[in-house]
């Protein structure tokens, strides 16, 4: 029904409700039909709405039947209403929000990272906690110009290193997770040696509550001025959780995270880093 | 085995665990190029699952000019953190 009779958009909210651009306020338009309307707390849901503007159904609820009963319903009276067949104008996108609108560094790299508790929880019967127990994360890692640079001449630059550990090397599959500061970053070592990438990590809060101890190995392949491939792949022992990844295994877990060079036939290859958000300026620095 | 011993066996552990984890350097156990394979096959997403397949559009407006051509409905997915990827 997604693929074949809506148009499916998949949005940070975050971006939207605060953006002022016309892709803002196309958004906000439709969400202010709906109860989030209040555009200083989170907007999240489901939205159906119409080319011009009209919210059909506003709903936050994960059940997939459900969710499916509802589409098919507001689907149909779609189709007997006279927007079906209605001649809208297409919004020409203007001049864009620079702040809510980062592009990936001219002449850098786009790396997939993805990350997997690898053992550790409990069984459960709880079809919600099943999803996020046996979760794949997804974000992106940006590697600046001068970076790539650098690595082709083989070293590691400090500033990628500490990217990749403050805001990459997390446990972000129950939810957004949070980052580590620099002073939490207790030890950091990466280096290329003949075409591989070793190293090893140790992060720790203040209180202890949460920490992540890994190793890492990878390869990377370059062809003329361009790296080609970056496969890196970081596994360790997490402990702890955040506010909004609450779940975690009791004590000690196995964590895996895996980078790789985004070719970009993945729509989530063009999405801003997590830790990009409204601070593209200071994730790259 | 005598108490004092295994209070003594237990104090040395308990020293040997807090100094193991208290250092500067990660404590893991270094990874093996085999163990970096499989991994990295492990972590990759499954191609045949069904919210990949759906051609999901990464703006609300080109969700509009794409919806105003093709008369039909919007579905916006919103989430704090982006859906697809990090939530």
């Amino acid at each position: 029904m997604l693929q074949n009779e809506f148009i499916a958009v998949a949005i940070d909210q975050a971006y939207q409700r605060r953006q002022q651009d016309a892709e803002g306020e196309f958004y906000r338009q439709i969400a202010r039909q709906s109860p989030r309307n209040n555009f200083e707390n989170t907007t999240q849901g489901f939205y159906v709405a119409t080319a011009g503007g009209e919210l059909l159904l506003f709903n936050n609820n994960r059940d997939p039947q459900k969710l499916r009963d509802l589409l098919r319903k507001k689907l149909a009276e779609f189709k007997r209403s006279a927007a079906a067949s209605a001649t809208v104008g297409a919004l020409e996108a203007g001049k864009l929000d620079a702040r809510f609108n980062p592009r990936p560094p001219e002449g850098g790299l786009v790396v997939r990272v993805r990350a997997k508790v690898l053992d550790g929880y409990e069984p459960t019967d709880d079809a919600f906690k099943a999803i996020f127990q046996s979760a794949l994360s997804r974000d992106n890692l940006w590697i600046s110009k001068a970076e790539h640079e650098a690595m082709l001449r083989g070293s590691i630059p400090d500033a990628l290193q500490r990217r990749i550990a403050q805001f990459h090397l997390v446990d972000n599959t129950r939810g957004e997770p949070p980052m580590w500061t620099p002073e939490e970053v207790r030890h950091l070592a990466m280096r290329l040696e003949g075409g591989q990438i070793r190293g090893s990590v140790r992060m720790e809060t203040e209180d202890g509550k949460r920490g992540f101890e890994a190793e890492m190995f990878g390869e990377f392949e370059a062809e003329g001025a361009t790296i080609r491939r970056w496969d890196l792949v970081v596994r360790g022992e997490f402990w702890g959780d955040g506010p909004f990844t609450r779940g975690a295994p009791a004590g000690r877990f196995p964590l895996a995270i895996a980078f790789s060079l985004a070719d970009g036939s993945d729509a989530a290859d063009a999405i801003p880093p997590q830790a990009s958000r409204g601070w593209p300026q200071g994730y790259l620095r | 085995m005598h108490r004092a011993a295994v209070h003594t066996q237990l104090f040395l552990l308990t020293a040997l665990s807090i100094l193991l984890h208290s250092g500067t350097a990660a404590s893991a156990e270094p990874l093996a190029r085999d163990e970096f394979v499989r991994l990295r096959e492990l972590l990759q997403p499954a191609e045949n699952e069904l919210w990949r397949m759906i051609p999901w559009r990464l703006s609300v407006l080109e969700g509009q000019q794409a919806a105003a051509r093709q008369h039909k409905p919007i579905f916006i997915w919103a989430m704090d953190g982006h859906p697809l990827g990090c939530t």
